[in-house]
């Protein structure tokens, strides 16, 4: 296994083909504020909302189209202070 | 209906393989997910990240099995929740098929901890339930399932992480 089949960790693809380019994009900001930001204890501004909703309003449509049976989820997108309960 | 678990502990700080733990997917030792996207992600009024994500698998069962099941669909499609705890150090995982329901059932739990005696590894527990339903095949069934998972566990647990870890540590910036 060569490093570059690592280095592409992000290069992973949407269940929608037309938004993958928006979620390696997406993917990219996340990581690095998970590694940067979130792990340390900084709880400062995400950085990467309105990438998440671009990419959201992309994923949610392909599920429509697809018909990807997900129940019980609002998609609310990225947030803080969400109530503990998930779906 | 059928249980499998297991343990593995790395020999990284957990920070650094819950790192590698967000990032698995793709990776050449399980080419099965083709598809992996992000539904939803909050962090709690406990500074947890709740992180909702659906993976596209390709079973790769084989045409027998397929047969069985009476589907031709090879394309399933797994729901996971994962709860990132960065003070407690826990991440846990919990996922569940959400297509192929009529036929079977595979919930998966996955939770990495800082090892208890030693804050330089990581233990890793992961524990599989798998029903298949309403066939009479289906103890047969289940145990080509569990060890398919519990194939794909090991080279999951430990040489994926491995692949990915000494990258980890590098700066973002160049991977």
């Amino acid at each position: 296994m060569t490093s570059e089949s690592a280095a592409t960790a992000d290069a992973m693809n949407s269940v929608g083909e037309a938004c993958t380019d928006m979620k390696r994009e997406y993917d990219q900001c996340f990581n690095r504020w998970f590694a940067e930001k979130f792990l340390k204890g900084d709880c400062s501004g995400d950085p990467c909302t309105d990438l998440f909703k671009r990419y959201q309003q992309c994923v949610q449509k392909a599920i429509k189209e697809k018909e990807i049976p997900i129940e019980g989820l609002e998609f609310m997108g990225h947030g803080k202070e969400k109530p503990e309960s998930s779906s | 209906m059928r249980v499998w678990s297991s343990e593995h502990v790395f020999g990284h700080p957990w920070d650094t393989v819950i790192k590698a733990a967000m990032r698995k997917y793709p990776n050449p030792m399980n080419p099965s997910v083709v598809g992996v996207d992000v539904l939803e992600r909050s962090v709690d009024s406990r500074g947890r990240l709740h992180s909702h994500r659906l993976l596209s698998t390709e079973w790769g069962l084989p045409g027998l099995v397929r047969a069985i099941l009476g589907t031709s669909r090879t394309l399933t499609y797994i729901r996971e929740h994962s709860i990132v705890d960065p003070v407690g150090k826990k991440m846990e995982l919990c996922s569940t098929n959400i297509t192929l329901t009529n036929w079977v059932s595979v919930s998966e739990r996955l939770v990495y901890t800082p090892h208890p005696e030693d804050p330089g590894r990581t233990v890793l527990t992961q524990e599989a339930v798998i029903t298949v339903k309403g066939i009479s095949l289906g103890s047969y069934l289940e145990s080509l399932m569990a060890n398919t998972i519990s194939s794909n566990a090991k080279k999951m647990g430990k040489e994926i992480l491995q692949i990915y870890l000494p990258n980890i540590t590098k700066p973002l910036t160049q991977q």
